[in-house]
């Protein structure tokens, strides 16, 4: 194993060829991978919340699903992934306190704008590991385009 | 005195800082008090300007995992507030406040454990009140036992942080023993601050 790169929270990371993307302790936040299979490009984003058009300060993109899964496109371009070749695979979204009173969690809505954003950039999702009340650890292992996730205490296991 | 505005973004945290202290000091004697009036040592609370991105790490790693008992302020100024314990802290504390050996995962270690946050940060609640005159109706306690990281960052994402630099008061707590030792966090609502601070400095009566 080559590289390591820890993608923070409202962050995110592009690699090529090899090497491990992993960001740790998903709660609501999603973590959002992308690939492109052919040039083994891969990009993990760590997302705290789903709208950038609800906040007046929109100065890092990466904090938003809306906005941040075209950004992590545009990079992973730049590094010469295409966009017709991009898959996805998400986790994260899950409600860790039950906020019995809130319609819809944070969570929720994050896995939801994730999902809508991936569908108007025509990029398929291949899996997800999203809900539930667990947080989660999301791992991109760059030359086999394989991503996984652990739960507290659990097994590492491949969406 | 008096006009924020021209008052230094340090002096600003200065009197943050103070309330801070006096706030958690008065929160740190209630978990005294229920715990039999054991020594509580509580550190000076660090209050710093953090950039979001290392808010999941402000405990000692994001993977770590902790117990928080969260509970959020909402009003003119808001406030979240977290509890935070590891897990042998948590069930020392839970051992030392019910005489019973219960986990963080059974109904009545969360049970002990709730009503201890209540009780922590309606205590630090009331010292605020008193300094600045405001009403706090905080919602009742809510608890996860989890990745640090995943914990904060939900945090974050339900107060809607949308700035780069998260204000934090962080201070740290242990008993003389060191059975039990945690944190305590609090993030006043961006929008709330100047506000804070105009009370504090300009005393409570009108």
């Amino acid at each position: 194993m080559s590289e390591i790169i820890r993608v923070k929270i409202a962050d995110l990371a592009v690699m090529k060829d090899d090497g491990l993307l992993i960001t740790v302790g998903l709660g609501s936040c999603v973590g959002i991978a992308l690939y492109d299979t052919v040039y083994r490009v891969a990009g993990l984003a760590h997302i705290l919340l789903a709208d950038s058009a609800m906040f007046r300060n929109q100065d890092n993109l990466a904090k938003f699903a809306d906005t941040a899964i075209p950004l992590l496109a545009d990079e992973m371009a730049r590094q010469g992934a295409r966009n017709g070749r991009l898959a996805a695979k998400i986790a994260g979204g899950s409600q860790l306190f039950s906020f019995e009173n809130s319609a819809l969690s944070v969570g929720e809505k994050n896995i939801q704008m994730a999902r809508q954003t991936l569908s108007k950039l025509k990029i398929p999702l291949l899996a997800e590991d999203v809900g539930g009340s667990t947080g989660r650890t999301m791992r991109v292992y760059v030359r086999e385009g394989r991503v996984t996730v652990t739960t507290a205490g659990g097994e590492e296991r491949e969406i | 005195m008096g006009d924020t505005k021209t008052t230094s973004k340090e002096f600003k945290l200065d009197v943050l800082k103070e309330m801070g202290n006096i706030g958690v000091g008065n929160a740190m004697t209630s978990l005294s008090q229920m715990l039999n009036f054991a020594k509580v040592e509580m550190h000076v609370p660090d209050v710093s300007l953090s950039p979001l991105s290392d808010i999941p790490d402000l405990l000692g790693g994001a993977e770590e995992i902790i117990v928080g008992i969260y509970i959020k302020s909402p009003g003119a100024v808001s406030f979240y507030m977290v509890f935070l314990l590891d897990l042998e802290s948590a069930r020392a504390l839970i051992k030392d406040l019910a005489g019973a050996d219960a986990s963080v995962e059974e109904h009545f270690g969360r049970s002990v454990l709730l009503e201890v946050g209540n009780i922590v940060m309606a205590a630090y609640l009331n010292a605020l009140s008193h300094m600045t005159n405001l009403t706090f109706l905080p919602t009742p306690p809510l608890m996860a036992v989890d990745m640090a990281g995943a914990i904060l960052g939900t945090v974050l994402a339900d107060a809607h942080v949308a700035e780069d630099h998260v204000l934090v008061l962080k201070t740290a707590f242990a008993t003389a023993t060191g059975s039990i030792e945690g944190d305590f966090l609090i993030i006043p609502d961006v929008d709330s601050l100047d506000l804070i601070v105009n009370l504090l400095l300009n005393g409570a009566c009108p």
